[in-house]
């Protein structure tokens, strides 16, 4: 299932790129167009999370917030350029879930909203994933091949998982590089590659060789 | 008023009739009177004058005192002046007129320095409302970014990152400077602030290749959040504008019985002994900055200064040539009672 978001923003250009964003993150995504009637629109949309900005024309998103709240209980993360704490304990205290300033970071905004979801719908996580008789078990940090276990370290893991969810696709080092550091692991190219070296003799030790290709100048396919 | 004070300021009057009764006694006793009938005539004299004097004293009492008892009911004193009845004698008049003229020059100087607080304020308020402005297209223009699949992203995005931290830089000096109250003190892992502003570097670091060490602990302090990242924000742009060939940044908490400490640690250039102990002042940018065009001599500044308001202690110790370390004190129990 699709979750689907709805965006209350008013700067086009913003709202253009967080849809683009969270479209490519697998969401469906609405926006508001008549600034008069956002209830309406919400309503109309039924979405599962709401991303609302403050300095709205007509009504400001703490009173959107507050009529919202009268008759919803979907998650609501404030995303604002407004900064003060007065800003920040308002939001919390409307009933906001969360509150993302501007230029927010791409990755903590997708991080909120994917736990804020994962929290209200309780949808979980696959605790496992498969690809060509590998599975990677995410809880135990393992990696199992032909009922064989491997451990695997912290970054080990997040590397794995990051060429599991791009399983087909060549993944760029850099990318994987901004993927690990978005999840606080401080790993910088030449020790991406001793991780994976690493985690292709722990592979092989179970019997696998060349799950992990590496594409010259490109990055890494499984 | 006392009444030595007014005698002492009639000192001339007494002298001259004191002068007076003793030219009488002697014109008199030249002409043959008896003693009896000059004491008289003097006690005569001396009782006039006395009863002449404090009469004087009495009506010029009376008139001071009205006049600080209008003065004490009033609410701006300064308005005394304004109020109080011109006064007839002549030299009254004339400090009447001098207070007058005096009280004049000090509207128009407050008239003044009110007007150029009001402009002040008034740029303030243009500032803020400018950096919330200006954070909409950087944060369009990082969203564009995001989604791009071009090699040039990251160029970008660390561009976009040096914007966000000078527009950053301009709000928090503009709130340094007013004594309104704009943080909220919570209790605050701080490896999570770490973790914040190294993300919000990430493009930075990344593109310089430093690397990152960081002692994961779960120790805490209470300050304000956006506050503290600002302060690790700049100290981390800091470490790499002044960066050796093969930089390490490393991140460290330790607790002592009453403060808890967060280093921050380089390996870069380091600063020289004798400008260690004026890096914090306003626009100093010493060699190391001058040879870098890009200091400003605001950043350091500007994180003592939230550190004072915060109540947190900033240390910075350095080795030319090894590298700089700062680190931010964080007092237990006392923090809340010194920002409160």
């Amino acid at each position: 299932m699709t979750y689907r978001i709805l965006i209350i923003e008013d700067d086009t250009a913003i709202q253009e790129g967080l849809k683009n964003l969270l479209m490519a993150n697998g969401y469906e995504v609405g926006v508001i167009h008549d600034f008069g009637n956002v209830l309406q629109e919400l309503a109309a949309f039924a979405p599962h999370l709401v991303l609302l900005d403050i300095n709205l024309p007509r009504e400001d998103g703490f009173s959107v917030c507050t009529r919202l709240r009268a008759c919803s209980q979907v998650p609501v993360i404030f995303v604002t350029s407004r900064n003060t704490d007065m800003d920040e304990l308002n939001s919390i205290m409307l009933g906001g879930d969360a509150f993302i300033t501007k230029p927010y970071n791409t990755a903590i905004l997708l991080a909120k909203t994917a736990s804020l979801l994962k929290r209200a719908y309780a949808d979980r996580q696959p605790e496992s994933m498969e690809h060509r008789g590998v599975v990677l078990h995410l809880e135990s940090s393992q990696a199992e091949y032909q009922g064989k276990r491997a451990e695997l370290t912290k970054n080990e893991l997040k590397i794995m998982y990051y060429l599991f969810k791009n399983a087909g696709k060549i993944c760029p080092r850099a990318d994987i590089v901004d993927f690990l550091w978005d999840n606080q692991l401080y790993v910088d190219d030449n020790a991406l590659s001793v991780n994976v070296t690493r985690i292709r003799e722990k592979l092989a030790e179970l019997g696998l060789t060349d799950f992990i290709r590496t594409k010259h100048r490109q990055g890494y396919l499984i | 008023m006392r009444i030595t004070g007014y005698i002492k300021d009639r000192l001339c009057l007494i002298i001259v009739n004191l002068l007076g009764i003793v030219l009488l006694t002697l014109l008199l006793l030249a002409a043959g009177n008896t003693l009896d009938i000059i004491c008289l005539i003097a006690a005569a004299w001396l009782l006039c004058l006395s009863v002449g004097i404090m009469a004087g004293y009495r009506v010029r009492k009376r008139y001071l005192s009205e006049l600080l008892e209008l003065s004490d009911k009033l609410e701006e004193r300064y308005l005394l002046s304004e109020v109080m009845e011109k006064p007839d004698r002549s030299d009254d008049a004339v400090f009447y007129q001098l207070m007058k003229s005096s009280h004049k020059s000090m509207l128009e100087e407050i008239a003044k320095i009110r007007l150029e607080q009001k402009e002040y304020k008034e740029y303030k308020e243009y500032i803020e409302q400018w950096v919330h402005e200006a954070k909409a297209p950087v944060t369009a223009l990082k969203l564009l970014c995001e989604n791009q699949k071009s090699d040039d992203k990251r160029a970008f995005l660390t561009e976009l990152e040096r914007m966000n931290h000078y527009i950053e830089q301009t709000l928090y000096f503009a709130r340094s400077e007013h004594t309104e109250k704009d943080y909220l003190i919570r209790e605050l892992k701080l490896m999570d602030m770490v973790h914040q502003a190294l993300a919000e570097n990430k493009q930075l670091l990344l593109k310089q290749k430093v690397q990152i060490k960081l002692e994961e602990s779960g120790l805490t302090a209470y300050t304000d959040e956006k506050w503290l990242v600002f302060i690790l924000n700049q100290l981390i742009q800091n470490a790499v504008k002044y960066r050796s060939n093969m930089p390490v940044l490393a991140f460290r908490t330790e607790q002592t019985e009453n403060t808890v400490i967060l280093t921050i640690a380089d390996n870069g250039i380091g600063i020289s002994k004798n400008e260690l102990p004026r890096i914090f002042e306003k626009g100093f940018t010493g060699t190391n900055g001058r040879m870098e065009k890009h200091s400003t001599g605001m950043g350091l500044y500007l994180c003592r200064k939230l550190c004072d308001r915060l109540g947190v202690g900033i240390l910075a110790s350095s080795e030319e040539g090894k590298g700089t370390s700062f680190s931010l004190i964080f007092y237990k129990n006392q923090s809340l009672l010194t920002v409160l």
